[in-house]
């Protein structure tokens, strides 16, 4: 039974961090262009969204592709990177994001303090 | 930060595996872009490390947070899967994709098993039509004592049991095949493409009026 509910609760947080770390991606790049590596680190510094960190730059290239990133080589002192940035329609999708997050977390906030409140009266 | 010839060979061997991964269902440039920048991650976190007591140790660790070769190409399949399908119509492609899609959305699981028996039904007609010239006794419509017992390929033959109508089966069965892998994979590309268009079309996505 409790290996049953590690490998639900394990999927549940998988399926959590997976679903947050396109939002996590476009808010570290909304003040300005970072390259893939200041992205990671700047979300290590937040979260704990990034576990492996070589698996963000595919995510990044599809967020190219879907055009909400702009990807671009820029010369460095030591060597070329990759820098991305936020186009208008990534700008647009961060906002609808932002507000479905902020909604959907003052939902369960909700619940979660219902529940809370009608176990405190179920134990009166 | 130079590294010696040790490390240097050890970064160039992950490389060298990371592309001969993503080779295999990217294409040149783009792989070679994502070798690139790769690349480029950890030459910025080799410099991050300096001064480096033990090289090996270190670049073992720094690789293991990156992640495996192997690792990294099927993250970047599970991304580029549906855009891949799209453009090249492969059935290994196709087949991938499905299984990506299948593992997001209960809408994707439902179409992939759909088109999986497409494809499945598909393969059983033309495996019926292709086993007719090497087994030619073993398929047809098969009769007991007057009575119908069923049609297609069977491995063993009962005694007593009349196999007739074959070539006309065999026939029927490479049309029916054919045509069947022939709709069944044009419906798969146009969802994968309803897919693709799907996602790309969130992006401008204006916010809709939601219950607060």
């Amino acid at each position: 039974m409790l290996p049953a509910m590690a490998t639900t609760n394990d999927s549940w947080s998988e399926q959590l961090r997976r679903g947050g770390l396109e939002l996590a991606i476009l808010l570290a790049v909304a003040p300005g262009p970072r390259y893939g590596l200041e992205i990671i680190r700047h979300l290590q510094e937040f979260t704990d969204l990034v576990v492996t960190e070589g698996t963000i730059y595919p995510i990044l290239g599809r967020l190219s592709r879907d055009g909400l990133l702009r990807a671009e080589w820029q010369a460095a002192a030591a060597h070329p990177r990759k820098y991305y940035t936020l186009t208008a329609a990534g700008g647009r999708r961060l906002k609808v994001m932002v507000d479905d997050w902020r909604a959907f977390a003052s939902k369960i906030d909700r619940l979660m303090k219902a529940a809370s409140k009608e176990a405190a009266n179920e134990s009166l | 930060m130079n590294l010696s010839d040790a490390g240097e060979s050890r970064i160039r061997g992950y490389l060298f595996m990371l592309e001969s991964s993503l080779r295999s269902f990217m294409k040149r440039e783009l792989a070679d872009d994502a070798v690139r920048e790769v690349e480029s991650h950890i030459r910025d976190r080799v410099r991050e490390v300096e001064p480096m007591p033990n090289e090996r140790d270190v670049l073992n660790r720094l690789l293991d947070d990156i992640g495996s070769p192997h690792r990294l190409a099927r993250a970047y399949s599970a991304e580029m899967a549906v855009d891949e399908a799209v453009a090249s119509g492969r059935i290994g492609s196709i087949a991938r994709a499905l299984l990506a899609v299948a593992r997001t959305t209960a809408e994707g699981f439902a179409a992939a098993l759909g088109l999986l028996l497409g494809y499945l039904m598909a393969f059983a007609f033309l495996i019926i039509a292709i086993m007719k010239p090497i087994f030619p006794d073993n398929v047809g419509v098969r009769w007991q004592n007057g009575e119908f017992r069923g049609a297609g390929w069977e491995v063993s033959i009962d005694p007593g049991t009349v196999v007739t109508h074959g070539w006309w089966l065999a026939f029927v069965s490479l049309i029916a095949g054919a045509l069947l892998l022939r709709a069944t994979h044009r419906g798969a590309r146009r969802y994968l493409r309803r897919v693709s268009v799907r996602r790309q079309a969130r992006a401008p996505l204006t916010t809709p009026d939601r219950a607060r």
